[in-house]
């Protein structure tokens, strides 16, 4: 019984394509969540007395744009090549230990820093790719793995990066002079609207590249390879550009998550923070630019409401490890394109 | 002589790393599914010896094999309730890793909700514990403890008694050649999810085992699964996935790596080789050290 219903409900469930929200099209979906978000950043500022939104919420928002950025960078990966990557949040972290370490070493300028931050996880990221072409499927899950795990231990281990404690005391980003958390009645509003700007930019992107030339060739690839080849198709060269592309959006992702926090600590770089950025591809579905957002946001948002459970009922353990477990296997088995896939791929 | 100590301390670990290489390397031989789980088996296999050993108090050898049975039935279970309904439907690859991925993370923080996350020790008195000197070398006696010698070899014995079961049994033989053939081996009579049972539970014996080794010497945590997981994978390919005398030879090859780095580099990057290791090997020669390469067809 159950189970015919649920059948009826994954049938009726949203397409990759076509509507983004509720019948409405990209870009009035765009204008329509720009304003949403305008209005729950700045509506306390005209009462100072009261707080309608608790800065804790917008911190909430910013992790789940700052997620979504991630999750459509890995999209080019996972979505458009095929293979799972296990090691993003090298490149997270790389971003945001580049910003860290210019912006309070040498003094450099935030915006500055973000394109070498950028090209830094991209340069890294050639490296990546090199293996890329000799192994995949399940080996290069692992070398992913192993390479995030080894530049981990690098940041660990290297004290002018902070060692294991991290580094503290980065100085946040300003505009104009008016450094950034003295906008907004929290200080966390030019974050939100900044990673907003690169969601929504890089979802036109995504959208665009998937029509293009390049992105029928990485889907060519992510079909069959050999045959890729035999149609003249330069494997090598498109396999690079989506790891070195992914790495290179991942790196500005970092800096801005260095800013936001001013502060950047090995847990960055750490495999949990990978595995987790591929579950919300997974999730939302891979290929799909709404898919890498829901997942992202659900992913966010469902462990701050399981830790207020758990302190609600003062429970030993956190109960989303274990329902994200759950949630995992569950989706699997009834559907392993993810919520707003195209097709089951892989 | 520093350098024939360090080997010698790294040999104990060397043959826990090739217990769980085993395991992953059969699993994924036959069944084809890298098994995320498998950390999460030889960290619950510690803690069954743990209960087993503290709890009913019995001797090390009985508590192992029960510790082994208890790895059996779970991922034998893994199996039946993760894998199983995959496959039915034509498992897509994706599919199985994430179910895997879930499965070890339920497992993981289960665990961590059932028993204390707090690290647990085994008892004291389990093992006789003492300095014993091997042979002299270069005016310094080279020393190893009588638990990491036993651990060592323990886990000789066990891979022995695996190897044999292997090359003698027809089972075996049926595993050795699902490893290479899955479909014609069904042909030619054979019940593939029969096999797939047994892999499954030879690969949580081994598992389990490792993680009863493991005690013995270090204090278990429900944590411990996930690093000494990967590690175990990392062996696996660096012996070439498939090959159970690699995955011998690369756990080995790791433990004294690994104790190598810790002697000579820096403690902070023991951790790290085995991976570093592991990259280099796979860039340099993608089938392993002992693997064989296959014609990938279209």
């Amino acid at each position: 019984m159950w189970k015919s219903s649920l059948k009826y409900v994954i049938a009726r469930l949203p397409r990759g394509s076509g509507e983004w929200f509720f019948g409405s099209g990209g870009r009035a979906s765009f204008i329509g969540s720009a304003a949403a978000l305008l209005l729950v950043c700045f509506i306390d500022a005209p009462f100072p007395s009261v707080t309608i939104v608790p800065p804790y919420y917008k911190h909430i928002l910013f992790s789940c744009l700052l997620y979504a950025i991630l999750t459509l960078s890995l999209n080019f990966v996972t979505g458009f090549i095929g293979q799972l990557s296990l090691g993003h949040a090298a490149f997270f972290g790389i971003g945001a230990y580049v910003t860290g370490a210019l912006t309070k070493y040498l003094g450099l300028n935030f915006w500055l820093s973000i394109p070498a931050a950028a090209v830094l996880a991209a340069a890294v990221a050639v490296l990546l790719a090199a293996a890329a072409q000799r192994v995949k499927g399940a080996f290069l899950v692992v070398v992913t793995y192993g390479f995030g795990e080894v530049l981990r231990y690098i940041a660990i281990n290297t004290d002018g990066l902070g060692g294991s404690a991290g580094m503290p005391g980065i100085r946040p980003p300003s505009i104009f002079g008016v450094p950034f958390n003295r906008i907004g009645p929290s200080g966390k509003e030019p974050y939100i609207l900044f990673a907003f700007a690169v969601v929504s930019l890089l979802s036109f992107f995504t959208w665009r590249i998937e029509k293009s030339r390049t992105g029928y060739a990485l889907a060519a690839i992510r079909e069959d390879e050999i045959a890729a080849a035999a149609m003249g198709i330069n494997t090598r060269y498109y396999k690079t550009l989506a790891i070195v592309m992914s790495a290179f959006l991942c790196g500005i992702a970092g800096s801005l998550q260095a800013g936001y926090a001013s502060f950047v600590s090995p847990e960055l770089l750490s495999s949990t923070q990978s595995i987790l950025i591929l579950t919300m591809v997974i999730v939302g579905g891979p290929r799909s630019i709404k898919g890498a957002i829901l997942g992202a946001a659900l992913l966010t948002v469902l462990p701050e409401f399981f830790h207020s459970v758990k302190d609600m009922f003062g429970l030993g353990f956190d109960p989303w490890m274990i329902l994200y477990g759950l949630i995992l296997i569950v989706l699997m088995r009834v559907r392993p394109q993810g919520f707003w896939g195209k097709s089951a791929v892989f | 002589m520093e350098f024939v100590q360090q080997v010698v301390n790294g040999l104990a670990q060397g043959g826990i790393y090739s217990l769980i290489a085993i395991g992953w390397t059969t699993v994924y031989g036959v069944v084809g599914v890298m098994n995320w789980t498998h950390g999460e088996v030889y960290m619950l296999g510690g803690f069954s010896g743990f209960f087993l050993f503290t709890r009913l108090k019995l001797p090390f050898l009985p508590g192992l094999l029960i510790a082994m049975a208890v790895g059996s039935a779970l991922a034998m279970a893994i199996d039946q309730f993760g894998y199983k309904p995959l496959r039915k439907i034509g498992m897509p690859r994706m599919a199985g890793f994430i179910t895997a991925l879930g499965l070890s993370t339920l497992l993981r923080y289960s665990a961590t909700a059932g028993f204390s996350p707090d690290p647990q020790a085994y008892p004291g008195d389990l093992l006789d514990y003492r300095m014993i000197t091997l042979f002299r070398a270069g005016g310094r006696e080279i020393t190893v403890s009588s638990l990491h010698l036993f651990i060592f070899l323990g886990t000789l014995a066990i891979m022995l008694a695996l190897e044999l079961f292997i090359r003698r049994t027809l089972t075996g033989k049926a595993m050795l050649a699902a490893s290479q053939d899955m479909s014609t081996l069904e042909l030619m009579g054979a019940d593939p999810e029969k096999l797939i049972k047994i892999t499954f539970a030879i690969s949580g014996a081994l598992g389990a085992a490792a993680g009863v080794f493991v005690g013995t010497i270090y204090a278990i945590n429900t944590m411990m699964g996930s690093l000494a997981g990967l590690k175990g994978w990392s062996v696996a390919i660096l012996g070439g996935v498939g090959n159970m005398t690699g995955s011998m030879l690369g756990g080995l090859l790791l433990g004294i790596a690994e104790s190598l780095t810790a002697g000579f580099i820096s403690t902070g990057y023991k951790d790290a080789i085995g991976f570093i290791i592991m990259i280099l090997v796979l860039l340099i020669k993608p089938t392993g050290l002992m693997g064989y390469s296959t014609e990938e067809k279209v």
